[in-house]
């Protein structure tokens, strides 16, 4: 299986582990990630100051896919909902396709509606299988107990996602977890935003709403929470000082991705998975693991 | 006295204002004048109402001082006025079936109400194809069919049971067939019923009793229909009877069998909650008072040992050799009335049921208040049998819902249940009597324990009825508190306690209360196997899904099919006694046919030229009501038609491969023309 | 009446009936006269949680009366955080975070943008994306055996031309920011 992997703005500039963690363990799953240098932004941030834009530069990116025949997968769940979204409404909607080329054309390029979009850790779930990822694993991690976020846009609107999970009863990653030998720890607040999103706008609600699913994961005693998303990341990483910082509390909640734990369970070496440049670094899960 | 229409067909032509209902939109008069000098047209005129004393008059006169020998009327669906101005010609001395209708209303100024130009445009057309079929109408000659003055009704809620009881009482032989062991329906799981909080099965049982005692009612329980062939006055149904594996009439109901099984499964009755044994009697006031065996569960049925009812029962009812067979019963005329199945919750998964055990649907309430019902009428929470202190009801369940966001997930979060539970994609209609249950439960709650803290979601209260508001009333007075504020989610805590979050839109407050129960009021969704029985009556369904009734104001409670009713929930949800008032509707209409010696049939169906046939039997296999068979004739095999069973679908015409076909009033020619007209460039 | 009337009751004397319409012809509003004031959407936004300003059935409602100013210069059709959790239980699929999306593509038409937003807008158009790739993070990128990314993606700037919001953002050609 082969796919253009969309890297968006953030992963390659600031979660760089995440990057390095999917693409080694995709290696491993028989699933070959190509790099396309030219993608730019997915258009998501824009979408809401100017929706003809976003659409604009979300087909594009599908365009730069198609000239090489691959479909699209992507590391961060907001870039998922966009290009998903785009990619469903110009494969369905000919005038809007219509129109788009011609926009399309003044940049030389041409986009026929035939890419699909999905998220790196939804090809786990879907296309790779549970059995295989099941197989692969040489280290259960028995001695973890992580509690998964799942974020809005990795399952929301459903409609653009076929159902493949259910927003209200979640379940792909803590099966995944569960995969890696790990326990998935289940909590209350489990369906709930990050925040993220208006961070810039007022950060004082942004930070609360991250910090409510702290409180509820750090007293369900999990080693870590399991991340999909770059912008998520922001909030529960880079942020945890600040909002613990404001509270007088220190969390200390290593923030993993999933590919890394999926590399840890798989005999991949931390190193290679990047675990120490995490914004948390997770010295005690390691020591616990060697 | 039918006029000889080899002669050249002199049509008039009347173009309908129908008020402002077309003229509003199309431009009659052009109308009109686009018709003029049609092939054929000696007259056109346009009426403000045909269908008035004047209009009808205008055409009488018109076909006698015109001599015409074909009338177009452009107006409303023929399905309102074909029968008008067929019976207007017949007077007139013309062959009815010389009428055409252009409906210019329903497919044109009602649909195109933003465009006039091209209504207009569009009725010219509508006109200029139905003159140029006109022209081809051939005189039919109608047959007479018998009229048998007998009624079935299907479907014994309460709503089958009082049609049958209103006919049985008229003197007409009537037959209810019910697929369950017992007729009753939903009212019979019902503990008490709103306004007046009667005992459900006190009011129903009597009348159940009734039913078993009314010599002119035959009861088929544990019946479904298979197949239903013919017409009018003269059905023909298919009648399978499962087996019950106890005699009816020996059986006494004395039970024995039943404590001595030792087979427990959960009772469906009790909606899961409780159990029975594998042969059962599904209430105590049963009607037949006959125990039945589940075949699925009982030990000799599914493994060949046991027998021990067989043993105990003194009357020898028990048969193990029964089996399913089919019934053919003859009928003048049907009553449609399967009732509703309540909606399943768990299509709305954020509120958990089926995954939160003290999450329960409103038909489960009445199961769990009920003094017959799992907990003997102890109000108790599934999770842990405690009396609940805080009981909180949501309203709209699966009812007013256009779409919940989400798409048909592939996971599935608990399949438990089973399929009795209904249907789980979510209703854009209201279901008409969720406030007034939810205000009873309530109700009820308060009743039983005063101290209770009750509070009801709603989205609008609904209790427009004899007695609602006031009972709505009361129920505030009881201290019972209704938030207007739908509920997103509820959670489950880990004692079992459910916390609702909801925006108080009154109060502008967000609200996050915990309770020790939530009932979901479950929405009334069509009958399980409804799409596929309407397809066997040929019946048609509204945009909701249920049944659709003749006329939405004037012919409630018939259908578009002639000699067959509408009686309950299955034309839409209603309370009890919306549903007997139909069933006394339906039952009208269904003595006013069956009192008829005989009535005229239309002339639809093939003509088969058996020069042409070749026997290929791809009409038989297409027929949809098995109404064409090839038999052998001398001549080789050739397709005759059945014509009782002909709806006149026209399948056989349209697929004969050698045009050995011919549908009366809709020839190939006749059909043509019109499609050619229509698609003339003028 | 008027002069007597205090400033905390706020009492609304012009609506503009066409808002809603306005609303509904711009991509993500079409649903929004559907919307028949359940609170579903509000009772589970956990920013209408904690900032008392921002409550989304509120916002709807303001926009089918036509508070049209009201609603596009305020800065609470900012603060929805696009989770969808509303849009998933919205029972009359009014898509409430499309529907903010779309009062706020028509806020920055009137001149009404958030300056976060802008600044992302911004950076987009300079960099193809949200955050420059210097040659500093390329060379740590290389140093992780990971592919080098191209510095500026130039196409990206003329997608603004065609769509206009380069004009809108640079105040020009009627654009009002
Ligand atoms: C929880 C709840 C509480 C209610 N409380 C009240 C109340 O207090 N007061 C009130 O007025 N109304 C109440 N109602 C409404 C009331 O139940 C209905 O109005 C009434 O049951 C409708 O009767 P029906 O005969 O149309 O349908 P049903 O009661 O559904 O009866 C239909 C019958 O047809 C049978 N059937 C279905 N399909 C077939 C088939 N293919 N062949 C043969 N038989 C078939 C079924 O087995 C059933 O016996 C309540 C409803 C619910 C869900
Ligand atoms: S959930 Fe939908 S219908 Fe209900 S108030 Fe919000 S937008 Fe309106
Ligand atoms: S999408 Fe916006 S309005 Fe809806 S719940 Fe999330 S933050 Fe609130």
């Amino acid at each position: 299986m082969k796919m253009a992997v969309f890297l968006g703005c953030t992963v390659p500039v600031r979660n760089l582990s995440y990057e390095l963690s999917a693409k080694r363990v995709a290696g491993e799953l028989g699933l070959e990630l190509v790099d396309i240098p030219d993608f730019s932004c997915c258009g998501y941030p824009v979408k809401s100051v100017h929706h003809e834009t976003a659409y604009l530069l979300a087909a594009r990116n599908l365009a730069l896919a198609e000239e090489r025949g691959l479909d699209i997968c992507t590391l961060c769940s907001a870039c998922t909902s966009v290009l998903t979204e785009v990619s469903r409404e110009l494969a369905t909607n000919e005038i809007l396709l219509d129109e788009t080329c011609k926009s399309l054309g003044m940049l030389g390029r041409q986009y026929s509606g035939k890419v699909k979009v999905k998220h790196f850790v939804r090809v786990l779930y879907e296309d790779i299988g549970l059995g295989t990822i099941e197989k692969a694993v040489k280290r259960p991690l028995d001695m973890f107990r992580i509690a998964s976020h799942y974020g809005c846009h990795y399952l929301k609107p459903s409609k653009i996602y076929d159902g493949f999970d259910h927003p209200e009863a979640p379940e792909s990653l803590d099966r995944l977890v569960a995969a890696t030998g790990a326990f998935p720890v289940d909590y209350r607040t489990k369906k709930d935003c990050c925040g993220g999103a208006i961070l810039g706008v007022d950060e004082e609600t942004a930070l609360s709403m991250a910090r409510a699913k702290l409180d509820d994961i750090s007293n369900r005693g999990a080693d870590a929470i399991n991340l999909i998303c770059p912008f998520c990341s922001v909030m529960y990483g880079a942020n945890q000082r600040k909002i613990g910082a404001g509270l007088n509390v220190k969390y200390d909640l290593p923030i993993l991705y999933y590919p890394q734990i999926l590399g840890l369970a798989m005999g991949i070496s931390h190193e290679e998975l990047g675990l120490m440049q995490n914004p948390i670094r997770p010295r005690a899960l390691i020591a616990k693991i060697s | 006295m039918l006029q000889d229409t080899g002669k050249e067909p002199r049509i008039g032509v009347y173009v309908c204002h129908c008020g402002l209902n077309i003229a509003g939109v199309v431009d009659v008069e052009a109308v009109r004048e686009s018709a003029r000098f049609l092939e054929g047209v000696v007259v056109v005129r346009d009426n403000r109402y045909t269908c008035s004393e004047v209009g009808q008059k205008g055409i009488a006169d018109d076909i006698r001082e015109f001599k015409l020998n074909r009338v177009v009327v452009a107006s409303c669906s023929p399905r309102l006025h074909e029968k008008t101005f067929r019976t207007l010609l017949e007077k007139s001395g013309l062959n009815p079936h010389l009428l055409e209708m252009a409906n210019i209303r329903e497919h044109c100024s009602w649909v195109h109400y933003d465009n006039h130009e091209a209504a207009t445009g569009k009725a010219k057309d509508l006109v200029r194809s139905s003159v140029a079929r006109a022209r081809l109408l051939q005189p039919l000659a109608r047959t007479k069919g018998r009229v048998l003055p007998e009624v079935m009704v299907i479907g014994g809620g309460v709503a089958g049971i009082s049609a049958a009881l209103y006919l049985g009482g008229m003197g007409i032989k009537t037959y209810l067939v019910e697929k369950e062991p017992s007729i009753g329906g939903h009212m019979a799981m019902l503990d008490k019923t709103f306004p007046t909080l009667d005992c459900s099965l006190c009011i129903l049982s009597p009348k159940m009793v009734e039913v078993a005692e009314c010599e002119n009612i035959k009861i088929l329980s544990y019946s479904e229909v298979e197949k239903v062939e013919g017409q009018v006055g003269d059905f023909r149904v298919q009648v399978r009877r499962k087996p019950r594996y106890v005699n009816e009439e020996k059986c006494v109901g004395c039970g024995d069998c039943a404590e001595k099984c030792p087979v427990k499964v959960k009772d469906e009755f009790n909606r899961n909650m409780g159990t029975r044994k594998a042969i059962y009697i599904p209430f105590p006031q049963a009607i037949p008072p006959a125990y039945v065996i589940d075949e699925h569960n009982c030990r000799y049925l599914t493994q060949g040992k046991c027998k021990i009812c067989q043993a105990v029962c003194e009357r020898g009812a028990i048969e193990y050799d029964q089996t399913s067979y089919v019934e053919t019963i003859e009928v003048g005329a049907i009553i449609v009335a399967t009732g509703f199945q309540p909606y399943d919750p768990r299509g709305l998964p954020q509120y958990g049921y089926g995954r939160f055990p003290n999450v329960i649907t409103s038909l489960d309430f009445e199961r769990l208040i009920c003094a017959d019902g799992p907990t003997y009428g102890k109000l108790k929470r599934p999770g842990d049998s405690t009396v609940p202190k805080r009981v909180a009801f949501i309203q709209c369940v699966g009812s007013r819902n256009e779409a919940s966001g989400g798409a048909e997930y592939k996971i599935d979060i608990d399949e438990e249940m089973g399929s009795s539970a209904g249907s789980r994609d979510p209703k854009a209609y209201c279901s008409r009597v969720c406030c007034m249950i939810t205000a009873k439960q309530a109700f009820m709650v308060k009743e039983k324990y005063p101290d209770a803290e009750v509070y009801v979601y709603y989205i609008d209260m609904r209790t427009a009825g004899k007695g609602f508001e006031e009972f709505y009333q009361r129920g505030r007075h009881e201290g019972i508190v209704f938030l207007r504020g739908k509920p997103g989610e509820i959670e489950e805590q880990e004692d079992g306690c459910l916390r609702v979050v909801s925006e108080d839109l009154d109060s502008g407050c967000i609200l996050d209360l915990v309770f020790d129960m939530v009932v979901l009021a479950q929405g009334l969704t069509p009958p399980e196997g409804l799409v596929e029985f309407a397809q066997k009556m040929n019946l048609s369904r509204s945009e909701d899904g249920f049944l659709m009734e003749g006329h939405p104001k004037l012919r409630p409670a018939e259908t578009a099919i002639d000699g067959i009713y509408l009686a309950g929930c299955v034309q839409f949800p209603k309370d009890i006694p919306d549903s007997v008032a139909q069933a006394g509707a339906a039952a009208a209409a269904a003595a006013v046919m069956c009192s008829k010696e005989s009535i005229e049939i239309d002339p639809l169906g093939p003509v088969i030229d058996d020069k042409l046939c070749i026997g290929c039997k791809l009409c038989e296999m297409l027929c949809p009501y098995g109404a064409i068979k090839v038999e052998l004739t001398d001549k080789g095999p050739k397709a005759k038609s059945i014509e009782v069973a002909c709806k006149g679908c026209g399948v056989c015409g349209a697929s004969c491969s050698t045009k050995a076909i011919t549908m009366k009033h809709y020839t190939d020619s006749q059909l043509t023309a019109q499609a050619k007209a229509i698609l003339e460039v003028v | 009446m008027e002069s007597v009337r205090r400033k905390d009751v706020p009492v609304v004397t012009v609506l503009d009936p066409k808002f809603k319409y306005e609303v509904a012809r711009e991509p993500g509003g079409e649903n929004i006269k559907y919307c028949f004031q359940c609170g579903t959407c509000t009772s589970g936004c956990k920013v209408a949680e904690l900032d008392s300003k921002y409550n989304p059935r509120k916002i709807i409602r303001m926009v089918i009366l036509g508070m049209r100013e009201r609603v596009l210069s305020g800065d609470f059709i900012w603060l929805c955080a696009t989770c969808y959790t509303c849009h998933e239980r919205c029972p009359q699929d009014v898509r409430i975070p499309e529907v903010m999306n779309a009062l706020k593509n028509i806020a920055v038409r009137e001149g009404y943008i958030h300056p976060a937003f802008r600044a992302q807008a911004e950076l987009i158009a300079g960099h193809g994306r949200l955050y420059e790739v210097d040659g500093f993070a390329n060379e740590k990128r290389t140093d992780w055996g990971l592919t080098e990314i191209p510095q500026g993606c130039p196409e990206v700037a003329e997608i603004y031309g065609i769509t206009g919001l380069h004009d809108l953002l640079s105040g020009g050609a009627g654009g009002k920011v």
